[in-house]
């Protein structure tokens, strides 16, 4: 058993990218001095949000747009400690149970309301309050119980019980604090032009084409890592909407546009050998990719079964080929981001024999036909219902792969691609035996939403996050104690335990991180990802052109 | 006339109360909560006390058939009420697409009839051999599927002669490849109609007597077999503007061009009921006046239509 | 696309028949020989690629066409060439599916419209104009997004959209064959209403139909793909050309065999239906002339 190996390269000393190879750092310095103007223009793959306020819902399309006009309480550096941003310092009380945040006395909105405590206090209702819809910000706020502003900039903030991952939650977009005056206007203006700190300013938002963000002239809360100070170089970004990836990227060499994320394993690899356009690889926080197999019903209800799959699923040559060698295996739950991130290759070593003789064991002795197992006339059946907006086609296409290697071993994958809604609905309805969930949350606490028995019993909505059911009084107790001690060292121990439990029970098949790359043009520079979730800055990037 | 009209638009209006009917309640039949699919987003999970508020605000705890009459009362006033998905108002939403998709289904129909053309003459003036290859270039391009065939164009324009831009851009040069890959198919049928009419024609009585009064080859070509030969074409324009409105929502998805077909695909895929009945409205409501004009001109063009 | 409408005017009255001696042309010599060999390679796929189209090799991923694999290989080292054949059978199902589905619902239209009094054919005329007021893709769009997607979904979507065109036709076939001699004649004759639509009027009415649905057939399959392109058809891994299509496009640029190839297909179908279809149609015209 070892520690997954932080695979971060810092370069530059403050601009923190996360590149494939050594030689095409984003971020690199370079001779020349950055040109100040000009409009880049972002091409996304991810879907158009339906409100560009990420307090609403709270996914990734809404974070990746809303960190460019949208600041947090606090950042992260690319060693993961966290920094100061809209709030100057904090103290927690010994019991845990009580944060002061001091905040920067000389923040304005771009509204021109200025950052106090009761703003944040009024952010932060704002996500609790159920007319907003929030789920993502909602859960990472759910201890906060009180709120009392000790003067103008400062707050204090009561928890129902200690929260260890407090801190983690403010970094992200989903809690990013937004001008009070422009939250009171109501939702429907409030999706439609939100108004933050940040560098840009929301100009326009045209449906199904783009959002024009324009400079915001009078910024001046820069996180500490950021490479200069003042208003940001670029005059505008334009972000556009281009679904098709093989478009998208046609259009970056092109030359139509200037940054592109989302791209095709093939396109990356392609960009990494070819010079003009560049690479920045930014592995998202909290969960790896990985398929859960799902304990609470027959047949992985029996450990053997689950073994016998994760012995027969060969994936390294498919992830190999169909990714073009752009990504690694990940043997961990969590992504090689996060420091705890526990990796245990030794658990999932392919062995059909193996399979085999744990699928007899297990009593599903005879084969049909068609190879496929058979105990007591039921076939050895396994429900796969795929998100076809989450997984990218070469993760589909490795699914089919698993889908043909463990039909060897006599398992009958049947793969579902479904919609959104439909798949939501799949997993409510308990109809899975497998499945692939990305979880996106800063921090190791991300295993606690993830594994704690608590997460099995349905939210209102219907939807729980321990999609592998895993029901361990042990376990639980483990990520409650991670979740609440104030110990660094003790917290990596307990959640190192923790890892193991759900890894050694076979209940997970660990795939790789959350992929997550942006691709630029040579006249790009400066630009990098945020470390809290990897989403991009466009504060220092300028134009060379 | 005067009663034609009105039949016509009685008709017209029938279709559209026909298919807002069909469409909702044919949504409602779908497994999956609407208001679940208000609130959904890669990863979001919405509360009770969300999903409840949602459902109050779009009035989907009401009895159905309450829901129906409010929808139809709303509709029959022309309001198309709020897209579930972009949160704006269907026909606000619904004009700023509009225009760019009107531009591409015209601009592509112009060139479709210029191609058309070109190949109905070629095909039967030239040799027999040139007929061959003509005939079989129709044939190739009805029979090419339109994103297959923005593939190959975005392969060959775009990444091998870096000669024009893959995506919607400002200006001329963005829409030609938008244009081609809806043309060209819509060209092979043109094409097919047109050469057997313009066959027709010049083997026709008038053709004839235009050759024995001595005028040239082209001048009979040009002023009359190809007039004739235009007109079955043109009574086809109601059903070719229909098939381009279809065309739309694949090339608009693959050039990245804003219009109805990709706001209907998006629609379809996040089960937006107001969005893609309006847009369904909308098309059909576009289809019909079409019909009604190219219906008109031929009734004004042929005397023996009226009695009929 | 379904054929236009207009096309069917293109018949008379007369009886229908092929006239078998006719010389055939290179086209038509071509387009019988594609055809011949996507219903071998629908009917025996086997005989033609004995390969399994679904065996994975991903250590051969991405294989440009070679003397081994003539089609190249996928991003799962699974053989082009042998999916392509295999996929026949798939997608001259849904063509057939679909245009059978289309012409059955257009025989009940449209001789419900041509023979069943006022009412009937008012009824049937206003679902035909409803029909053809969402044309082709929209129809099939809004129809997936009731019932949801899926290969049964595509067809039946694909064959109700053209339904309206092949009713029109027909309708208008019966009502000028009922109005001809011969079926004036075995009124007088005293047949029963029946016997005269059974035995007259619809073999008559129908005939021409199916030189359409020739034409049709190419064009479902090429609707189908676009709706496996779009993500509401045929799921993966099956072997069919329009989801082949859609799952080779993102590495088009680096494997331009995985598009090409699925979308010759599909062309090379569609076209020889559509060229058989058309000589089909100049022939019987001829024949009445």
């Amino acid at each position: 058993m070892r520690r997954a190996p932080r695979t971060l390269t810092v370069i530059g000393g403050s601009a923190l990218t996360l590149s494939l190879l050594a030689g095409c750092a984003a971020a690199a310095p370079t001779s020349e001095e950055p040109v100040a103007g000009g409009t880049l223009i972002y091409a996304t793959g991810d879907a158009e949000p339906s409100c560009l306020d990420p307090h609403v819902g709270g996914n990734y399309p809404q974070a990746l747009l809303a960190t460019q006009y949208i600041e947090s309480l606090v950042s992260k550096n690319a060693d993961g400690d966290i920094l100061p941003w809209l709030a100057e310092s904090w103290k927690e009380s010994d019991d845990g149970l009580s944060w002061e945040f001091t905040l920067r006395d000389d923040v304005s909105f771009t509204d021109g309301t200025p950052l106090t405590a009761d703003a944040v206090a009024a952010n932060i209702a704002h996500l609790k309050d159920p007319q907003t819809a929030s789920s993502t910000g909602y859960l990472a706020v759910g201890k906060i119980e009180s709120m009392t502003s000790v003067d103008e900039h400062t707050l204090r903030i009561d928890l129902s019980a200690p929260d260890s991952a407090l801190l983690d939650s403010f970094s992200m977009p989903w809690v990013g604090i937004q001008s009070p005056t422009a939250l009171e206007r109501g939702q429907d203006v409030n999706c439609e032009s939100p108004v933050g700190t940040g560098p840009f300013i929301v100009e326009e938002w045209t449906r199904q084409q783009g959002v024009r963000l324009v400079r915001n002239e009078d910024y001046n809360s820069w996180p500490g890592d950021a490479a200069h100070e003042g208003p940001a170089w670029l005059e505008a970004i334009d972000w556009r909407f281009i679904p098709d990836a093989a478009t998208r990227y046609a259009a970056l060499q092109s030359g139509e546009v200037d940054v592109i994320d989302n791209p095709q394993p093939n396109s990356l690899a392609a960009a990494t050998e070819d010079g003009p356009i560049t690479a920045i690889a930014a592995p998202r926080p909290g969960a790896s990719n990985r398929i859960e197999l799902n304990a609470g019903k027959a047949p992985f209800d029996d450990e053997r079964v689950r073994e016998a799959f994760i012995r027969a699923a060969e994936v390294n040559d498919g992830i190999e080929g169909l990714f073009f060698g752009t990504v690694a295996r990940s043997y961990s739950v969590l992504s090689s981001v996060e420091a705890e991130s526990l990796s245990t290759p030794e658990y999932f070593d392919v062995d059909l024999d193996a399979a085999n003789a744990l699928l007899d064991a297990a009593g599903w002795t005879q084969r049909d036909a068609d190879g496929y197992r058979v105990k007591d006339g039921q076939r050895l059946v396994l429900e796969f219902p795929v998100s076809t907006n989450q997984s990218v086609p070469a993760e589909q296409s490795l699914f089919e792969q698993i889908q043909a290697t463990t039909k060897q071993a006599g398992f009958q994958v049947i793969l579902e691609p479904l919609d959104l809604s439909s798949w939501y609905g799949a997993l409510a309805a308990h109809e899975y035996n497998l499945v692939s969930a990305p979880y996106t949350k800063v921090g190791p606490d991300v295993l606690r939403i993830l594994y704690h028995s608590d997460s099995t019993v349905p939210a209102p909505s219907g939807y729980f996050a321990n999609l592998a059911q895993l029901k361990d009084p042990k376990l639980d107790a483990l990520l409650t104690q991670a979740s609440e001690t104030t110990d660094a060292t003790l917290r990596a121990e307990l959640y190192e335990e923790a890892q193991d439990i759900v890894l050694s029970g076979y209940h997970v098949l660990p795939l790789y991180d959350q992929q997550n790359h942006y691709l630029h043009g040579e006249d790009v520079e400066g630009m990098r990802a945020l470390p809290t979730v990897s989403t991009p800055t466009f504060f220092d990037a300028w134009l060379a052109r | 006339m005067l009663r034609w009209v009105a039949a016509k638009v009685a008709g017209g209006a029938f279709v559209l109360w026909a298919i807002a009917t069909l469409i909702f309640f044919g949504l409602r039949l779908i497994p999956g909560d609407p208001a679940q699919a208000l609130l959904g987003g890669p990863g979001s999970q919405a509360s009770e006390e969300a999903l409840a508020l949602v459902r109050r605000e779009h009035g989907l705890d009401l009895p159905l058939a309450e829901q129906y009459l409010l929808a139809m009362g709303r509709l029959a006033t022309g309001d198309l009420g709020t897209s579930y998905s972009l949160r704006q108002d269907v026909l606000t939403l619904i004009g700023e697409q509009f225009w760019g998709t009107l531009l591409l289904t015209v601009l592509s129909l112009a060139t479709a009839w210029a191609i058309a053309l070109l190949l109905a003459t070629w095909a039967t003036r030239g040799s027999r051999s040139g007929r061959a290859v003509a005939s079989g270039l129709e044939v190739v391009a009805s029979a090419v599927p339109h994103f297959w065939l923005a593939s190959m164009l975005i392969l060959l324009f775009s990444s091998l002669l870096g000669l024009l831009p893959p995506v919607s851009v400002e200006g001329p040069s963005g829409l030609v490849l938008p244009v081609l890959t809806l043309a060209l198919p819509l060209a092979g049928f043109l094409a097919q109609v047109m050469r057997e009419s313009l066959a027709d024609a010049l083997e026709s009585p008038f053709v004839l007597s235009a050759r024995a009064r001595g005028e040239s080859e082209t001048g009979v070509r040009w002023r009359h077999a190809i007039r004739h030969a235009s007109l079955p074409a043109i009574s086809l324009s109601g059903w070719a503007f229909g098939s381009l409105i279809s065309g739309a929502v694949v090339v608009e998805t693959v050039f990245a061009r804003p219009g109805l077909g990709r706001s209907l695909l998006n629609a379809v895929t996040a089960r937006d009921i107001p969005m893609v009945t309006g847009i369904a409205l909308v098309s059909a409501l576009a289809f019909v006046l079409v019909t009604i004009a190219t219906d008109a001109i031929d009734r004004v063009a042929d005397p023996r239509l009226r009695r009929a | 696309m379904t054929a236009p409408e207009t096309a069917g005017t293109a018949y008379g009255t007369a009886h229908v028949a092929a006239r078998p001696g006719a010389r055939l042309t290179a086209g038509e010599v071509i387009s019988l020989a594609v055809i011949l060999l996507l219903a071998a390679a629908a009917l025996v796929p086997q005989l033609l690629a004995p390969g399994d189209p679904l065996a994975i090799s991903p250590t051969e991923a991405f294989q440009a066409p070679s003397w081994q694999h003539p089609f190249g290989t996928d991003e799962s080292g699974r053989d082009v060439y042998t999916r392509v054949v295999h996929g026949a059978g798939q997608s001259l199902l849904i063509g057939l599916a679909a245009t059978a589905i289309g012409i059955g619902l257009a025989l009940v239209l449209g001789t419900l419209g041509a023979v069943g009094g006022r009412a009937l054919d008012f009824a049937t005329t206003r679902i035909n104009e409803v029909l053809f007021a969402l044309p082709g893709l929209l129809l099939a769009l809004v129809f997936i997004a009731i019932v949801g997607p899926g290969v049964t979904t595509t067809t039946i979507a694909v064959g109700l959209s053209t339904a309206p065109g092949y009713a029109r036709i027909i309708r208008s076939r019966i009502l000028a064959v009922r109005r001809s001699g011969y079926v004036e004649a075995a009124v007088v004759l005293g047949h029963g209403p029946l016997t005269i639509l059974g035995r007259h009027i619809l073999p008559n009415a129908v005939a021409p139909v199916f030189v359409l649905a020739t034409l049709g057939v190419g064009q479902a399959i090429v609707w189908a793909s676009s709706l496996s392109y779009l993500g509401l058809g045929v799921v993966p891994p099956a072997a069919e050309w329009g989801a082949m299509l859609s799952a080779g496009r993102p590495y088009i640029s680096v494997a331009w065999w995985l598009t090409v190839f699925p979308g010759l297909a599909i062309v090379a179908t569609a076209a020889s239906a559509t060229a058989l279809g058309r000589s089909l149609q100049s022939r019987t015209r001829q024949e009445q002339s």
